[in-house]
């Protein structure tokens, strides 16, 4: 009990530390940076959409003193026009800090706020978790390193696909062995989500390619100088490996437990047990992947029906990426119940032998 | 091509159960149309926040109820979302505002363009909205998944304290912590694998990504999806142990 007071205290210090740092780490970099003392409005206009949408938008006189370079400490006035939306503007405030660029306001200064959600994250996950939650934020960091690496590799010359694979297996063997140790019941899971996505992997590449694509839209990619098909076969890939990962181990230490309570149960009553447990998970984890999903789709909704675009429209094109990523992450979770009942029933009862 | 990986789906739902499976294929049905009218009534001008609270509640009714069935576990774990979603609003609201996430970032520039930007309606709202919305799946999953693995643990021995059964929720809390976590992580790099790909065709240093817009409305909308997941932890586990005692003594009055 004492440990863990111990520890929080430990970590609440760092947090402070770090975003006293964060919060003044001006010097770090080399565009300008100032912080504003005043706002004043100048003027107002108001433009009109084809649909007769008014919208307001406002040009204000931002004054600010600068915070690094060797101009440090001057002070200067730069025109900005935020509109009410703020679609693409933002609303600046005073004490704000903000990059300029060409005497133009290029952005907020946002990796503070990045730093609070961080340690707001890692700091309930220790007080909910102990422990494992420690474990996972280490889980975490090392798959978000090796997904960085294969990009590295990515950008080199390496294959995209090729690459994906070679990751999942190296993520879900750390993520289990760090979630649930090194044990039987591990490894069924491991090699059950490998085969079930590699399944499912086959199957997405087949209605990819009988399909030709059509009723998908890569607007969303149309940014990307590389051919997108590259990138949207791995994405989806990746995206079925952590749901997959949770039904198989609830699967794979179901099945464990069961044999270890009843050594004589048959077969026939394994597969119908493991069906129950999996209809239970299957509903909540769908249901994860599809909010998770579909919610990016919002601010380009609202554009769009604000626009006069009709819904349909809006269906085929702007969303159908985020709809693939659900239905290809949900095929994954449903495969994976049988997938692992089959294999933990092999191996499982040829070690009992 | 969503069309026939739809139908491959409900294929296979119904491998594993026809009633269920039928059944959750059309409570996702459901929560997609619920999901579409609430789109819409943001886009008609009504306060998104307010549309996007309601819409919490009903898919959480709809994912519940429906799918799962009217019993003590399910109304516990409702209660337990509720509470995670209005202390959550408050912080979403706040973090919202502060870090200016707002709108598009500039590498949406291109898929927005064919759009007019004069559409009068405050996109921080909408953000806010998106967060929650977005949240709503994971933190219904971890509610039921300890009410009713709680609820089994009570079943198998009455006589366990208050106190034993909050701690025993917690305990399963920590187990399927991990699991929800890898789950977020690699749905998130799904979506994330393109952006970073931009990112190095443009140059961008470490420092310009996590400053930039999209980056960081992408970090803060999935912590707050994770935060949601870990902290309906110690709500549903203390909200089920107390139902679970407070039953048992009505039984006992009336015995």
């Amino acid at each position: 009990m004492k440990k863990k007071t111990l520890l929080l205290i430990i970590m609440i210090i760092i947090s402070i530390f770090s975003l006293i740092f964060v919060y003044n780490d001006d010097f770090l970099y080399k565009e300008k940076i100032i912080k504003i003392t005043n706002i004043k409005k100048i003027k107002e206009d108001i433009s009109i959409n084809n649909l007769g949408i008014k919208e307001k938008y406002t040009t204000k006189e931002i004054k600010g003193i600068i915070t690094n370079t060797k101009d440090k400490g001057k002070e200067i006035t730069v025109k900005y026009e935020e509109s009410y939306s703020s679609v693409i503007t933002d609303k600046y405030k005073i004490n704000d800090k903000v990059f300029i660029k060409d005497n133009n306001i290029k952005g907020l200064k946002r990796d503070f706020y990045i730093c609070i959600m961080l340690i707001i994250f890692i700091i309930s996950l220790y007080l909910v978790g102990n422990y494992k939650g420690l474990l996972s934020i280490i889980s975490v960091i090392i798959n978000t390193t090796i997904f960085y690496l294969g990009l590295l590799f990515y950008f080199k010359g390496a294959n995209l696909l090729i690459i994906s694979i070679i990751e999942s297996i190296l993520f879900t063997t750390i993520s289990l062995f760090i979630a649930e140790g090194i044990n039987k019941k591990t490894n069924v899971a491991v090699l059950s989500t490998i085969t079930t996505s590699l399944v499912v992997l086959i199957i997405t590449y087949i209605v990819i390619k009988q399909t030709k694509y059509s009723g998908l839209n890569f607007n969303e990619l149309s940014f990307l100088t590389v051919p997108v098909e590259d990138i949207i076969i791995p994405e989806l890939f990746i995206g079925i490996l952590g749901a997959s990962m949770d039904v198989a181990i609830t699967i794979s230490s179901s099945i464990s437990e069961l044999i270890s309570k009843n050594p004589k149960i048959t077969n026939k009553q394994l597969r119908k047990s493991a069906k129950e447990i999996g209809k239970d998970i299957m509903s909540t984890m769908s249901n994860v992947l599809f909010f998770t999903y579909i919610c990016s789709g919002l601010p380009i909704f609202i554009l769009a029906i604000r626009n006069g675009f009709s819904f349909y429209n809006y269906l085929t094109t702007n969303i159908s990426l985020e709809i693939s990523r659900f239905l290809v992450g949900s095929i994954g979770i449903i495969l994976t119940i049988p997938i692992t009942t089959y294999l933990s029933i092999k191996i499982y009862k040829e070690v009992s032998k | 091509m969503n069309l026939i990986l739809a139908i491959i789906l409900l294929i296979l739902m119904l491998y594993i159960d026809k009633n269920r499976g039928f059944k959750l294929f059309l409570g996702l049905i459901f929560n997609f149309i619920i999901l579409i009218i609430l789109f819409y009534l943001m886009a008609l001008g009504l306060n998104p926040i307010i549309c996007a609270l309601i819409g919490c509640l009903l898919i959480s009714y709809v994912i519940l109820y429906f799918v799962n069935g009217e019993n003590i576990k399910t109304k516990t774990a409702i209660k337990s979302v509720i509470v995670v979603i209005l202390i959550l609003s408050v912080l979403i609201f706040i973090m919202t505002n502060i870090s200016r996430i707002a709108g598009f970032g500039e590498e949406a520039y291109e898929e927005i363009n064919m759009f007019s930007y004069d559409v009068n309606i405050d996109f921080t709202n909408i953000t806010i909205a998106l967060i929650l919305i977005g949240l709503i799946g994971v933190t219904v999953d971890a509610a039921i998944a300890i009410s009713s693995a709680l609820y089994e643990v009570y079943t198998n021995n009455k006589n366990l304290s208050k106190k034993e059964l909050f701690k025993s929720g917690m305990n399963i809390g920590k187990d399927i912590l991990c699991t929800s976590m890898n789950t977020l992580l690699f749905a998130f790099l799904s979506e994330f694998m393109t952006l970073v790909i931009w990112y190095y065709e443009c140059n961008y240093s470490f420092i310009d990504i996590i400053n930039s817009k999209t980056f960081a409305s992408e970090i803060i909308k999935i912590m707050f999806s994770a935060i949601g997941c870990v902290s309906v932890i110690p709500i549903t586990a203390y909200i089920t142990s107390n139902t679970l005692i407070k039953n048992k003594k009505q039984m006992e009055e009336i015995a």
